[in-house]
């Protein structure tokens, strides 16, 4: 297989793959391992969550998947190539969960940097300011850019080649719920028909923007299944207020806490606008039953 | 980068003014400035070491290794920006000094291209790689601190010291100062190659990740 194509040629001349296996991998730090005999394999386009909570190995996957880190066992194929050979690599793209931007360049230098490491060309990155709306920023230096913008700069580099397989490490942590959505969308318009790999800890998120989803648990694969068979789970916040209120009366209670199940943290701020409008005094307002926790259990 | 930029200026800015006040006394720049200029010299190999270790932290290093590209291959482009910054520093500091030289009239004598040739250049790129790659393996086996408990805060030493150990060897036995310079030039030469052949086994790719 050495040197042969990878995969088929789309209708614009470009390879693309059509497989991702992990088989049997282990993989870790040094002589850590953190990833236990992980197996499964991806044969369509889509987006795929992998989803965990933080130290379940999700980034060390990505990390290997990604050919950073060499396998302890097992092996990781594109298209039944090692990732180890160059022709497989140059399929993926990886965005880490840092935005790999240097502070001292302009927006601008970073993506011709990045386009020269990428082989692509200044119209590539005039094409991604545009795509990413990121062309007023041309000029601005990294350290100046607010978390959004980075974040939007940083993607922006992942798109200057069109790859097969994206890997997308936690693309919308620390970003404010506005920004995230956006850059879910920008995502999601920019990743058609390519196998993605998107991580979170977040399964609201997932549910957004996922087909399937990976969930690992403490190093090893827990789940691999289409989103909609993921079973429902509740999401139930506890209002404390101030001051007793008869607004709340039919309101389950829990301790201090008045209960109310939502379908997703997306309606807290609603739900809060709505009490202030009634006059509810609110003290905390707070998560009680996490679904996530059903998920990895 | 910015660091990497800063570093260079105010290497460059010092070197030219201390190469000029020697140029301006003489024989001092031949005697005393083209021996100095080493030690400034390492300011372009912390340069090299500050731009891998602000990249490392920045994950800029973790999506070229994703890429494809070797440690071997990130530490040379290092070593390359290090002898870059050099070569700017020693250029400015040897035309300042000898401006100012020739400017106050003192006669070019063939003992400032020896000295140049022996000592200044030589050891300022091996220095200046030394502490590159001291810097860069040391960095890389830790996790990002700031300021002098950093490998970076003590790194002008690793370069600071060969020189300084090798000048006073060869000016106390003065009459083999050439050879021993060659000869301490030559053993920094062997460890620095060493270093550099032991450069996947010393920083294997997991070293350039950014901190989780």
């Amino acid at each position: 297989m050495l040197g042969s194509p990878v995969g088929r040629v789309d209708e614009v001349g470009h390879d693309r793959p059509t497989s991702l296996t992990c088989r049997s991998l282990a993989s870790g730090y040094e002589k850590k391992e953190v990833l236990h005999d992980v197996t499964f394999t991806i044969d369509e386009p889509s987006i795929y969550v992998v989803l965990g909570p933080n130290g379940a190995g999700k980034t060390t996957l990505f990390r290997t998947i990604a050919g950073i880190l060499r396998p302890m066992e097992g092996e990781v194929l594109i298209d039944g190539v090692p990732i180890d050979r160059q022709s497989a690599r140059d399929h993926l793209h990886y965005l880490s969960h840092t935005d790999g931007m240097p502070d001292g360049l302009t927006v601008r230098e970073s993506l011709d940097f990045y386009a020269r490491v990428e082989r692509a060309t200044s119209t590539d990155v005039d094409r991604v300011l545009d795509q990413l709306e990121i062309r007023e920023l041309e000029n601005a230096y990294i350290s100046k850019l607010s978390a959004g913008q980075r974040k939007r700069a940083s993607i922006a580099r992942v798109f200057l080649r069109e790859r097969g397989i994206y890997l997308l490490d936690e693309p919308t942590t620390s970003l404010d719920p506005k920004v995230a959505r956006e850059i879910r969308s920008l995502i999601l318009d920019l990743s058609r028909d390519r196998i993605v790999l998107y991580s979170s800890h977040n399964l609201f998120e997932a549910r957004e923007i996922g087909r399937y989803v990976i969930t690992l648990k403490g190093g090893g694969l827990t789940l691999f299944d289409k989103m909609e068979n993921v079973r429902a789970a509740h999401y139930v916040v506890g209002v404390r207020t101030l001051e007793a209120t008869a607004a709340l009366g039919g309101w389950e209670r829990k301790g201090d806490y008045y209960l109310r199940e939502l379908s997703g943290p997306d309606q807290v701020p609603g739900l809060i606008q709505d009490l202030e409008a009634r006059g509810v005094r609110l003290r905390e307002v707070r998560e009680m039953e996490n679904p996530l926790e059903d998920l990895f259990s | 980068m910015v660091v990497g930029r800063v570093s260079l200026l105010v290497g460059a800015g010092m070197v030219v003014l201390y190469s000029a006040a020697f140029g301006y006394g003489g024989p001092l720049f031949v005697n005393i400035g083209t021996v100095v200029l080493p030690i400034f010299a390492v300011s372009g190999g912390l340069g090299g070491a500050l731009l891998f270790s602000n990249d490392r932290m920045k994950g800029v290093l973790e999506y070229l290794v994703a890429y494809g590209l070797s440690p071997r291959r990130i530490l040379a482009n290092a070593l390359l920006a290090g002898v870059v910054q050099v070569t700017l520093v020693l250029g400015v500091g040897v035309a300042a000094g000898l401006t100012t030289y020739l400017l106050r009239g003192y006669p070019l004598t063939l003992r400032l291209p020896e000295v140049l040739l022996v000592y200044t250049f030589p050891m300022s790129y091996l220095t200046s790689s030394l502490t590159t790659t001291v810097g860069v393996f040391w960095t890389s086996l830790s996790s990002p601190r700031a300021g002098l408990n950093s490998p970076i805060g003590v790194l002008p030493l690793i370069g600071v010291l060969p020189t300084a150990a090798l000048l006073i060897v060869a000016l106390t036995l003065g009459s083999y100062a050439t050879q021993i310079l060659l000869g301490g030039e030559l053993i920094i030469f062997v460890v620095l190659l060493s270093l550099l052949v032991r450069t996947d086994r010393l920083m294997p790719p997991e070293r350039l990740l950014s901190p989780a």
